[in-house]
C-alpha cells in the first residue's frame, strides 16, 4: 500500500494557544527515543470523537515525514499515531 | 411547459470539490502533494479505487480500477486507506461556508452542494455570483488549505450549475446563461450530460440524438411519447433549457448497509456473523432518524464462475412485519431467516429496511409491554454507545467483526 507506520506513542509537544482560525498551533515534538522534531506545517487540523471525548488530529511534516498527532482534550495528552513517507 | 432558455439572471451555485478525498489527504500530508495518490477502502492490493487525485488521472488511472492494476499503469501510485472523520470535517467547513451566503443550502453528497441564491437577501443576492464564487474558493484555501481545489458553477437551475461546474476542472469557475447555453452544449458529448449514461443514451441514440445540442432541439413530445415514454422527457425539455425541475426533496426510504467479504468462500457461521454487524449498524441508522421500520430486506452476490471480477448470481429476500420494529435484534432475526435461502458461497452481502416511517405511539399493540422493554433496552445500549463511542455495548456475535469500520458516506448525508 503505502509506507506507513501506526504508532501509539506518548509524545511531548510544544505547541502555541493564540487567536485566529487555527488557535492550537504544535511547534515542535519530542519522541519517547528523545528525537525532537520541528514541526514545519501543519496539514490539516480536524475533530473527531471517541464516545463523547473530544479529539484533535493533527497532520503535520517536518519536511523529511509526515506525522499525526492526536490531542486527546479530555486527558490533555498528545499521541503520535502514524509517521509516513520518511525520505 | 417552457419552449425558450430561461433567460432570468442565474441565481443557481453549484460547489464541486475536486477528487474530494485525494485532495484532502494531499492536505493533510504534504510529502504527498504533486503525486499520484488513490484513495481505497481496504488495505490491499485487490481493492478497488475510490477515488484519486488529478496526477494519478493524468497517468490513466480510473476510478473502480484495482490498486494491483493501477500501480501497473503508475508504478509510483500511493494507495491510501479512506479516512472519513477527515472528508466529514472538510464537510462541514464547505457546508459552514456556503451557509455564510444563503440560509438555502442543500450539500448534495459528502463533496458537493448546491447554493439557491433566489431566496437570499436582497444585499446577498445583488452581488455578483462569480464574485461570490470566487471567494467561496479563497475561504476554502485559508480555511481549510492551500490545496483544496473546487469548481464553481453557475446557472438558473440545478442541472445547468452543475454541468457548469464539470466544465474546467480542477479548481474552475463557469457561468452558464441563455446567451452561451448553446456554445457551452456544442462543447460536450451527450454523456458529460449528468443522468445521461448507458440506457438514456442508447435511448436518446435511437431517435438520432447523438449531441447535447440535438437533445436540446428534440420537441418536448418527441422526448415525452418516444424517448423517455413519461413525464421524465418533460423535465429534460425544462432542465436542458435553465427550468428548475429539480428543486424537490425525497422523504427516506431505506436505510441499510453492505459489505463484500474478507475472505474467500467464507464460512456460513461467519457470513451470519457480519450479517449481524451489518444489521447493528442499519438500525443504528434508522434510528439515528428517530423512525421505526416495517421491512426487511437482504441481497447477496455469489461468485462468478471463473471465482474473480463483479460477475456472479445476484440474491435477494424481502420480509414486510406486522408490527414496526426498530431494534437491532428484531432487524437481524429477520434477517437471518431470510438469508437461509441464500446461495452457500457468497462475497457481498447486505441488509437494508424499508417501509420506514416515524413511530406511531397512539395505537396499543398486543405485545406493548414486549415492545417497550424492547424500546428502553434499544435506547439504554445507543446511548451508552453515543457517550462512550460507537460499538461500546454490542452482541457478542459481532465481537469478530471489528474490521468492518466505517467507510466513505455517497449519496445521502444525512448520517454526516
Amino acid at each position: 500500500m503505502n509506507d506507513e507506520t501506526f504508532l501509539d506513542e506518548r509524545v511531548d509537544v510544544v505547541a502555541t494557544f493564540g487567536t485566529g482560525l487555527n488557535p492550537c498551533v504544535p511547534v515542535k515534538f519530542r519522541r519517547a527515543s528523545g528525537r525532537v522534531i520541528e514541526i514545519t506545517e501543519i496539514g490539516l487540523r480536524h475533530p473527531t470523537t471517541a464516545g463523547k471525548r473530544m479529539l484533535h488530529m493533527f497532520d503535520v511534516t517536518d519536511g523529511g515525514a509526515d506525522y499525526r498527532l492526536e490531542f486527546d482534550a479530555e486527558r490533555l495528552t498528545w499521541t503520535l499515531t502514524l509517521e509516513a513517507d520518511r525520505s | 411547459m417552457n419552449p425558450h432558455p430561461n433567460a432570468a439572471r442565474p441565481t443557481v451555485m453549484h460547489i464541486d470539490l475536486n477528487s474530494c478525498f485525494a485532495t484532502v489527504e494531499q492536505q493533510a500530508r504534504p510529502r504527498l502533494r504533486n503525486r499520484p495518490v488513490a484513495i481505497v477502502n481496504r488495505r490491499t492490493e485487490h481493492t478497488m479505487i475510490v477515488t484519486c487525485s488529478y496526477e494519478a488521472k493524468a497517468m490513466g488511472v480510473k476510478l473502480g480500477m484495482s490498486l494491483k492494476d493501477a500501480k501497473k499503469l503508475c508504478p509510483d501510485l500511493v494507495g491510501l486507506e479512506s479516512d472519513p472523520p477527515k472528508y466529514k470535517y472538510v464537510y462541514h467547513k464547505l457546508m459552514a461556508i456556503m451557509q455564510d451566503y444563503s440560509a438555502h443550502v442543500r450539500m448534495k453528497s459528502i463533496d458537493e452542494g448546491v447554493i439557491d441564491f433566489g431566496e437570499s437577501t436582497a444585499a446577498m443576492a445583488g452581488r455578483d455570483l462569480a464574485d461570490i464564487g470566487y471567494e467561496i474558493k479563497q475561504r476554502l484555501w485559508d480555511e481549510v488549505g492551500c490545496a483544496m481545489n473546487c469548481n464553481v458553477g453557475i446557472a438558473t437551475n440545478r442541472f445547468l450549475a452543475k454541468t457548469a461546474a464539470s466544465l474546467h476542472k480542477p479548481n474552475g469557475l463557469d457561468v452558464i446563461t441563455a446567451d452561451n447555453l448553446r456554445d457551452t452544449f456544442r462543447t460536450m458529448e451527450l454523456t458529460d450530460l449528468t443522468g445521461i449514461a448507458g440506457r438514456f443514451e442508447k435511448r436518446l441514440n435511437a431517435v438520432g440524438i447523438f449531441t447535447p445540442l440535438q437533445f436540446l432541439d428534440a420537441t418536448p413530445e418527441v422526448l415525452h411519447k418516444v424517448v423517455f415514454k413519461s413525464i421524465v422527457g418533460l423535465d429534460w425539455h425544462q432542465r436542458l433549457r435553465g427550468w428548475e425541475v429539480d428543486k424537490r426533496d425525497f422523504p427516506i426510504r431505506t436505510a441499510g448497509r453492505q459489505y463484500v467479504l474478507d475472505a474467500y468462500k467464507m464460512p456460513r457461521h461467519e457470513v451470519l456473523r457480519r450479517l449481524h454487524h451489518l444489521c447493528e449498524e442499519t438500525g443504528s441508522k434508522v434510528r439515528s432518524q428517530g423512525l421505526v421500520a416495517r421491512g426487511v430486506s437482504v441481497h447477496a452476490r455469489s461468485y462468478s464462475d471463473t471465482g474473480r471480477g463483479w460477475g456472479g448470481t445476484y440474491w435477494h429476500a424481502r420480509h414486510m412485519a406486522a408490527v414496526p420494529f426498530f431494534s437491532n435484534q428484531a432487524i437481524y432475526e429477520q434477517a437471518r431467516k431470510l438469508f437461509e435461502a441464500a446461495p452457500v458461497f457468497v462475497k457481498e452481502i447486505g441488509v437494508s429496511c424499508y417501509e420506514l416511517s416515524e413511530p406511531d405511539d397512539s395505537q396499543l399493540h398486543l405485545f406493548g409491554d414486549e415492545l417497550a422493554r424492547d424500546r428502553a433496552v434499544t435506547t439504554a445500549i445507543d446511548e451508552i454507545n453515543a457517550r462512550y463511542g460507537k460499538r461500546v455495548v454490542h452482541s457478542a456475535d459481532t465481537l469478530v467483526t471489528k474490521m468492518m469500520r466505517e467507510k466513505i458516506p455517497f449519496g445521502s448525508t444525512r448520517y454526516m
